[in-house]
């Protein structure tokens, strides 16, 4: 694929110059060259991130008998992956799907509204001790003390081997109050004003005013929280033993699934046979959540990404 | 008398508010939005500034473990423990040695083979003649930062299987197997190749938008003058995004203990002759939760707490060297 794009840019400023219909100025030989290699080093890109996704998540739509002859698409269709995952027998996949939804929607509510109120009033430069209290979220981004103490903290709490752990350990997310804090401050002063001339008290100027002009920024953070919830589980790592399969995110259980010993599939015949298929498959169910909000990413990436550059 | 005279003072233009003054206004002023600020920082009370106190767990000598496998309660712990400092002292051992210059080998080959990466993909895709198409190359590009760590290691193993793997039958039919022994020799390579695998198209989307807010008056003049694609790219495109790329660059050198700890579990947990390999993040996850056998709480604590005042001292320099050259601090 990449080749062919070469070869049809190169053509194309073959015919350009010989009409002569172009910019008098002489495009160098040297930019040919680069752009070629360019397109080819692209598409040899594209090549390696496409390829190994379609080889693999074939798998899960594949006859287990033909697995090996995947290149990038099932040689021959079985669902049979997919019924499994539907059949009782999976109850851990669904149990752990349920609590990462929950892990994830709790978190990315709760955390971004909370930041976001936070950041508004030290986004007002009379705001008594605004420096100080800014510090006082910047230091916990600068230091911690590591696994141990949080580990022990939500030990005596009886929260271990419970998603609330998760949850309540990821709700602080200074990096979000900062983006809030940068965006209320380019806000202007005289929007507001004009609100509370109109007679709008403070909670309804922040609710009614000040969020509905934040709406992308909210969007922004909030789609990386997710992808953070979603895709994550270093504090599972922690917080969740591997034994305890009820109160498991996705990606841990996955991670579980795929690392343990598979002792008990011994007593399955299908499970053993369509091993790999139905690690597949349960994969490429973890990923519809991602693949549903992936049109925010392409919007994101033809919107310039404006948002990413605004100032951490 | 004095009544009217503080008045006028107070009214007058002229006068500089002293603090007090300044602060009851303020309160007066955001009574009504103050308490926005309670419910983000009880959280960071409860779960960033309590745990702080855990430095000093490091303190501490391997009563405290006893007490805390006897599910004591932490405050009793640390009251009928004893204090120490040989802690701190034992932990500079060959395993933390290991780690930690596994851990700055690892987030030094980053920022110079990924870190570039990302730039030159970005140069490239602005370059196109078609930004849609770019754009479309930078959607793919983007797919395996939305993908846990767990699919990308398990996508990457399946290809490289020498039995029915895709690629790995091909490397196997040249290497008749060796490439396998040599994964599991040398980690490092691998390590870096799935980091960039997953994230350098997600890297570039920002460089990307800065370069194509560049103003194209700039390329067609050097066009004029003669430069090729390269010359621009080199005197052009890289000045103009310079503060983007040394903010980012600041970034990454600020997390240069830390290189994840869910890549070096999946990709190094399970075999114990890989502890030569350890990071620093698997190390403590290793210590303080590990299987369960090895686990050394104060050993733990003492190597985070070393972790944590390095990653404090990078940080702490990355943001004087912002506000130094780019006039802005990180925060």
């Amino acid at each position: 694929m990449g080749k062919s794009i070469a070869l049809h840019i190169r053509s194309a400023s073959f015919f350009h110059g010989r009409k002569g219909t172009g910019p008098k100025v002489h495009q160098p030989v040297v930019d040919v060259v680069i752009r070629t290699i360019s397109m080819v080093i692209l598409g040899f890109f594209v090549i390696l991130i496409i390829v190994p996704l379609l080889n693999y998540f074939s798998l899960a739509f594949n006859d287990p008998t033909y697995n090996e002859n995947v290149i990038i698409f099932p040689i021959r269709w079985d669902f049979s992956s997919f019924a499994y995952l539907f059949s009782s027998n999976s109850e851990g996949f669904w149990k752990s799907f349920v609590n990462s939804l929950i892990i994830t929607l709790v978190v990315t509510v709760i955390s971004n509204l909370i930041e976001a109120m936070a950041a508004y009033p030290l986004s007002k430069l009379d705001c008594p001790f605004r420096k100080g209290i800014l510090m006082y979220f910047v230091i916990t981004m600068l230091f911690s003390a590591g696994i141990v103490p949080i580990y022990l903290l939500m030990r005596s709490f009886n929260l271990l081997d419970n998603i609330w752990s998760i949850i309540l350990c990821s709700i602080s997310n200074v990096f979000n109050l900062l983006f809030y804090k940068s965006f209320f401050e380019s806000v202007p002063k005289e929007i507001e004003e004009a609100a509370t001339v109109d007679g709008a008290g403070s909670l309804r100027l922040f609710f009614d005013i000040v969020v509905p002009m934040a709406l992308p920024v909210f969007g922004s953070c909030c789609f990386f929280t997710i992808v953070d919830m979603w895709n994550g589980y270093g504090a599972a790592l922690i917080f969740i033993k591997t034994s305890a399969t009820d109160s498991m995110p996705l990606a841990y259980y996955l991670y579980v699934m795929m690392t343990q010993d598979t002792s008990k599939t011994q007593y399955d015949i299908f499970l053993q046979t369509h091993m790999d298929n139905i690690q597949a498959a349960s994969f490429l169910i973890s990923i519809i959540p991602i693949l549903l909000i992936y049109p925010y990413v392409v919007k994101y990436i033809k919107s310039g990404a404006t948002l990413g550059s605004v100032k951490e | 008398m004095t009544n009217s005279a503080s008045e006028r003072r107070l009214t007058s233009p002229y006068h500089q508010k002293n603090f007090f003054e300044k602060t009851a206004e303020g309160f007066k002023k955001n009574r009504s939005i103050f308490w926005f600020l309670i419910p983000a920082m009880a959280f960071s009370l409860i779960f960033s500034y309590i745990p702080m106190f855990g430095v000093t767990f490091a303190f501490k000598d391997t009563s405290f473990n006893d007490a805390m496998r006897r599910h004591a309660s932490i405050l009793g712990a640390l009251i009928y423990s004893h204090w120490t400092l040989n802690t701190f002292a034992s932990i500079f051992d060959n395993t933390f040695w290991a780690a930690l210059s596994n851990s700055l080998i690892i987030n030094l080959l980053k920022l110079f083979l990924i870190f570039p990466l990302s730039i030159i993909l970005a140069i490239q895709l602005a370059d196109m003649k078609s930004q849609k198409l770019a754009k479309l190359i930078l959607i793919i590009l983007c797919i395996p930062d939305f993908l846990s760590w767990t699919v990308v290691i398990k996508i990457w193993t399946n290809f490289f299987n020498p039995d029915t793997g895709l690629l790995g039958r091909l490397l196997a039919g040249v290497t008749s197997g060796n490439h396998v022994t040599y994964f599991e020799a040398s980690f490092k390579p691998l390590f870096l190749f799935y980091a960039a695998w997953k994230g350098t198209g997600w890297g570039s989307i920002l460089y990307y938008a800065a370069i194509t807010s560049i103003d194209k008056s700039f390329y067609e003049a050097a066009t004029v003058e003669g430069a090729n694609l390269f010359q621009k790219a080199i005197y052009l495109t890289i000045p103009s995004i310079g503060a983007t790329i040394a903010l980012m660059m600041v970034l990454s050198i600020s997390g240069f203990t830390s290189v994840g700890l869910e890549q070096a579990q999946l990709m190094l947990n399970g075999a114990s002759y890989y502890e030569k390999e350890w990071t620093l993040d698997l190390y403590i996850w290793q210590l303080s939760i590990g299987d369960g056998a090895g686990v050394n709480y104060v050993q733990a604590a003492a190597v985070g707490v070393f972790n944590g005042f390095v990653s404090l001292f990078l940080m702490l320099t990355g943001n004087v060297l912002t506000t130094k050259f780019l006039h802005e601090g990180l925060w």
